[in-house]
């Protein structure tokens, strides 16, 4: 019973988007050796060419990084970096950087 | 001597013209008319947490707030195809490279106007 409770609370917070299954540490050592060249280390990007990835959606994020590895997305540097990510490194990447404070939002 | 100095002027000019279309500045965007032009934008992106249908489901991005220059090359990359989305391909390429830029003004300064 108390074990079911458990399990519920966290299928509740998957479903929310937090971070389910995403290891944001390790994000974190992705980001400080790749990605905040360009977009900075909370993904507020300084650089008027390299979007802001602070608060974006998460699920845009893990997709934008997935077309970049495929070559859906074209960018010399972009596909360059996301042909070295796992499937796992893109999910941790998507996680950190929506949970990063926001500066995008959804507005009319 | 002399008659090095016209191939020198020629080099010259060549440097200077390479050096100007190298630094062709983007149109500039007027927001005030960029926000006369959002109505086909707003159906997904002024929509928290719309999710676009096809031809994957995922939350389309938030825009305001982002960078406008950002805005511009993703708007030109759908209009030229390099960046595939069906919707995104049919609205970007009405747009003139003028719209684009009032489009990302005003979707730039958005975010900048609001507490997140």
């Amino acid at each position: 019973m108390r074990l079911s409770w458990i399990a519920s609370v966290a299928v509740a917070l998957c479903a929310a988007g937090t971070a389910c299954g995403a290891d944001l540490e390790a994000a974190k050592k992705k980001v400080s050796e790749v990605c905040q060249a360009c977009h900075g280390m909370d993904g507020n990007s300084q650089i008027p060419d390299y979007p802001k990835l602070a608060g974006q959606n998460q699920d845009y994020l893990a997709k934008a990084l997935r077309d970049y590895k495929s070559g859906a997305r074209k960018d010399p540097t972009m596909n360059g970096f996301a042909g070295t990510l796992t499937t796992q490194d893109i999910d941790n990447l998507a996680a950190y950087f929506s949970s990063q404070p926001a500066v995008l939002q959804s507005r009319m | 001597m002399t008659r090095l100095i016209p191939v020198a002027v020629s080099l010259a000019g060549f440097a200077l013209s390479s050096a100007a279309c190298a630094q062709t500045p983007p149109a500039a965007g007027n927001a005030e008319i960029g926000s006369q032009k959002v109505q086909m934008c707003q159906g997904c992106h002024g929509i928290p947490g719309w999710r676009t249908a096809f031809p994957e489901v995922y939350r389309v991005p938030k825009i305001a707030g982002q960078h406008q220059a950002y805005l511009v090359k993703a708007l030109q990359e759908y209009k030229s195809g390099s960046r595939t989305h069906p919707s995104m391909r049919a609205i970007a390429s009405s747009l003139s490279d003028q719209d684009m830029a009032n489009i990302a003004a005003y979707y730039a300064q958005l975010g900048l106007r609001v507490s997140p």
